[in-house]
């Protein structure tokens, strides 16, 4: 027992001690002290700060600034982006760029951008109105000359004719025109313009509504499509003109127009002018042209010159913004100039904090050191593994379920191994395995680029899992080789059958069967069991009996870890009344089980396990008759039968009274502890947290014990249950494998074709890849995992602790992806 | 005697799989400690599952019976 206690301790078992510590940094060297700190990461900063709102805190304004510095950031990336051009993935530069420089940087960057963005947006718009323009005059030039040509015949006519009443209204129109003397040579106006095709019917409709028919309404397809400033996408227009007389008319016409977000142009009728215009309206574009091409390249070349440091100035803004809030957690003491802080760090960490809070003092020419010192902590320390790539995966999956109490055992240590090895169990087929082994060697092999890559969701689990799947793939061609499974085909590795037929004639095998003449085969499954009539009856005997005593196994280990709890924490009573029923507990019955099992293997006897175990309760004294396995086994059921029944009051009953003797003893002594510390403690740390009086609540305490009672009885029997899953998969796996073999690539074997022999060795491999290998996978996964999360874990593991969240800067970059 | 042999086997590759393990990452005796605890969970493991599958086809209670595809 000596050796055992002097045993050093081991690596993961538990968590690193931890201490509780308290800073008090003065002002000066209060930021740079922080920076270090987080460069570091090894200090879990406690806010100090709750109950204050984020704008009651000290630092609030640099927050603010950070905030601020960050969404110009933000926007210039954007910019960046939307321009199209990459962002540079240089390494980042040691900042040598001090904040406040940065920060008017910053503000110039943008003003510029701002102004560099407006300005081409008022081109880009002035740009569009005029090729609107262009457009307009090619198309309404045609209109209005076969529109003059029109109205000077009408005009002629009616200088010459008298007309009837009811002329149709245009020609009225025109004599009213005529006679109101318009500036207009005939009193016929016109509005040219283009909107969007889309809106054209309606337009026009409208507009008929609107002058009551009194237009003339003509239309064509713009050539070119044209850029809409309002969606940024690119439209088709329709050039349209408009005849009509009256003022009234033109001002609903222009309302129109403008409603239905169309843009009207003046043409001139002259046809000379209309050629000068066009002509300047080309000159004009193609000066706006030039002028945007300019300010889009002038852009581009700042953006460029921006985004080299960007990547820079971004990690640099989310450093000093981590900062300012650690900051905030900080307390300001009664003289103001010192800030205090309380944290935890394992206390293998002291010196190396001890270490950058002295550079830190040196480095900002401070004449006061900073005070580093352990204190008492109040309340329960974060749990922190130490943990290297490979066991990460594990310890992953451990506090998945929940983290570890502060110094528990920590069940990780076992999954390890256990985990890929129940994985295996389900999963047994050394085809298979290769192959689960050959992706994870790939994983592996391609470790260094894929871990800076950024990758998908499920990509980034199955390469953070690598470790784990290689361990599964080994694991699953060793029980694959003990199943003599080889895509679900058996070989004769390991020597010859221990089966042959019973005679020369081999007559007998299809009715009586073979018969064993050697030694059991030497290491697995018998290849002659395979396609057997009695080969189902036999591995389901042999995987269930395999499930229940990997099972005892694993709930037994589980209990002793709570033992090794019990005995670090120094709580003897847990060890007498918990875990010793306990153990005696499942031991007398599931143990016994097991022990049955391998008699009866050993011995080759006809008994009936089930029958034994039921008799045994149901009636205890009877004679078992050909059920007994050994002598003495009727004295020692109900020996077993009777240590059982002992042990539930044992568990439940002693602890709770005792508990409540306990605390009325420690209470009695408290009533002197309190005058003791009525005297004023001077050093008391502002906003650290004080014990309180604890109650004891007899009722709670003991509801509690026997629920824990209960729940460890009955799942006893459902938890030895529960581990028959491992039989269930396994043959899930195996008939699946055999499906696939000989319904599919023997069938398609069978033919001579060749093309059918492809194809079914196609759907052979496809079938083997997505039902086998991974939605096998993740089942057999899933179900090793729930095996050790509740049967496993809940014989010991409390699993209500917290992460140790040291401030660090690495954490805060994969935090932000 | 097959059966003890073989569990033999297992323990000597066990102790040898430790060995192995402490010569090529040897990193200070809490860590020996971890590794010599995985290694040996994984021997139990492999021993457990070999000897139960062995144990049961010992004196087995049935025979194969051949199908009528052989």
């Amino acid at each position: 027992m000596e050796w055992f206690r002097n045993l050093p301790e081991m690596d993961l078992m538990r968590s690193e001690k931890m201490t509780s510590v308290q800073l008090i940094i003065p002002v000066e060297s209060a930021h740079r002290a922080v920076s270090y700190l987080g460069e570091l990461g090894l200090l879990q900063f406690r806010d100090l700060n709750d109950d204050k709102s984020p704008f009651q805190r000290t630092f609030v304004n640099q927050v603010k600034r950070c905030a601020e510095m960050s969404r110009k950031l933000r926007f210039l990336k954007d910019q960046i982006h939307k321009a199209g051009l990459l962002a540079s993935d240089l390494p980042a530069l040691k900042p040598d760029v001090d904040l406040e420089a940065l920060e008017v940087q910053l503000v110039e960057h943008e003003h510029e951008l701002t102004e560099m963005n407006a300005n081409s947006e008022k081109l880009q718009q002035t740009y569009n109105e005029l090729l609107e323009f262009k457009m307009v005059l090619q198309k309404a030039g045609g209109f209005l000359v076969s529109g003059k040509s029109y109205e000077t015949a009408e005009g002629t006519e009616l200088d010459e004719n008298v007309y009837p009443s009811d002329y149709p209204d245009s020609v009225s129109l025109l004599e009213q025109a005529t006679q109101s003397g318009p500036s207009n040579t005939s009193g016929l106006r016109f509005i040219s313009g283009i909107i969007a095709k889309s809106k054209v019917l309606l337009f026009e409709r409208m507009l008929f509504r609107a002058t009551r028919g009194n237009l003339l309404f003509n239309q064509a397809p713009a050539d070119d499509l044209i850029m809409d400033h309002i969606s940024s996408e690119m439209v088709e227009k329709t050039i349209f003109v408009v005849f009509f007389s009256g003022e009234q008319a033109k001002t609903k016409i222009l309302k129109i127009c403008e409603a239905f977000g169309a843009n009207c142009y003046p043409v001139p009728e002259d046809l000379t002018k209309q050629a000068q215009i066009t002509q300047e309206v080309m000159l004009r574009l193609s000066e706006l042209e030039t002028t945007l091409d300019v300010g889009i390249r002038h852009r581009n070349v700042a953006l460029h010159s921006i985004g080299v440091h960007l990547t820079t100035w971004i990690n640099m803004v989310k450093r000093e913004n981590a900062v300012f809030d650690t900051l905030n957690m900080l307390n300001f003491d009664v003289t103001k100039k010192c800030l205090v802080g309380e944290g935890w760090c394992p206390i293998f960490a002291k010196p190396q904090i001890q270490e950058a809070l002295q550079r830190a003092t040196f480095d900002s020419s401070s004449q006061v050191g900073i005070i580093f010192h352990t204190m008492d902590p109040v309340e329960s320390p974060p749990t922190y593994f130490r943990t290297n790539t490979f066991t990460n995966a594990y310890q992953e999956i451990v506090d998945a379920y929940g983290v570890a109490k502060y110094q528990e055992a920590n069940p990780a240590v076992y999954t390890v191994i256990t985990f890929p090895f129940l994985f295996a169990v389900m999963f047994g087929d050394w085809g298979h395995g290769i192959c689960l082994l050959l992706g994870a060697l790939v994983l592996i092999a391609r470790e260094r680029k894929l871990s800076s890559q950024k990758l998908g969701s499920f990509m980034e689990m199955l390469f953070g899992g690598r470790y784990a799947l290689l361990l599964m793939s080994l694991f699953s061609i060793y029980c694959g080789l003990i199943y003599n499974e080889f895509f679900s085909v058996p070989y004769h590795i390991f020597g010859k059958s221990a089966y042959k037929c019973r005679d020369a004639s081999c007559g007998d095998a299809y009715t009586v069967g073979l018969i064993k003449y050697r030694d059991a085969y030497p290491f697995g499954v018998d290849p002659s069991w395979r396609g057997s009539r009695s080969e189902l009856p036999f591995l389901n005997s042999l995987k269930m009996k395999m499930s229940i005593l990997f099972g005892v196994a694993q709930m037994n280990l589980g209990i002793m870890l709570s033992y090794f709890n019990s005995i670090f924490f120094n709580n003897s009573l847990d060890i007498r009344y918990q875990f010793v029923p306990q153990m005696i507990f499942l031991n007398s019955l599931f143990g016994y089980l097991s022990l049955l099992i391998i008699i009866k293997w050993c011995t080759g006897s006809q008994a009936d396990l089930y029958h034994v175990m039921i008799y045994m309760f149901l009636s205890p004294f009877d004679d078992l008759g050909e059920n007994e396995l050994f002598w003495g086994q009727r004295p020692l059921q109900i020996l077993l039968l009777l240590s059982a029944l002992v042990a539930v009051p044992w568990m439940l009953f002693p602890k709770p009274f005792i508990l409540r003797k306990l605390h009325a003893e420690r209470f009695q002594g408290r009533t002197y502890g309190v005058l003791r510390s009525s005297e004023i403690d001077l050093d008391s740390e502002p906003g650290s947290a004080r014990h309180h009086e604890e109650e004891f609540n007899f009722s709670e305490v003991f509801v509690h014990q026997m629920i824990h009672s209960i729940e460890f009885v009955l799942g006893s029997v459902s938890n030895t249950a529960s581990y028959l899953r491992l039989w269930a998969l396994s043959l899930a796996h195996s008939e699946l494998s055999t499906v696939f073999y000989e319904k599919v690539l023997l069938l398609a074997w069978g033919y001579e074709n060749i093309l059918i022999r492809i194809v079914g060795l196609v759907v052979f491999a496809f079938a083997t890849a997505f039902i086998l290998l991974m939605m096998e996978t993740l089942s057999a996964f899933l179900h090793a995992l729930r095996l050790h999360w509740v049967e496993f874990q809940n014989k010991f593991y409390g699993g209500d602790g917290y992460k140790f969240k040291p401030f660090s800067f690495a954490a805060l970059a994969d935090d932000e992806d | 005697m097959g059966f003890i042999l073989t569990t033999l086997h297992f323990f000597v590759i066990g102790i040898i799989a430790s060995f192995c393990t402490r010569i090529c990452c040897n990193k200070g005796p809490s860590a020996n400690l971890f590794h010599f605890t995985l290694v040996i969970t994984a021997t139990v493991c492999c021993w457990m599952m070999w000897a139960i599958v062995y144990l049961a086809q010992m004196n087995p209670l049935i025979v194969p019976i051949l199908s009528e595809g052989e």
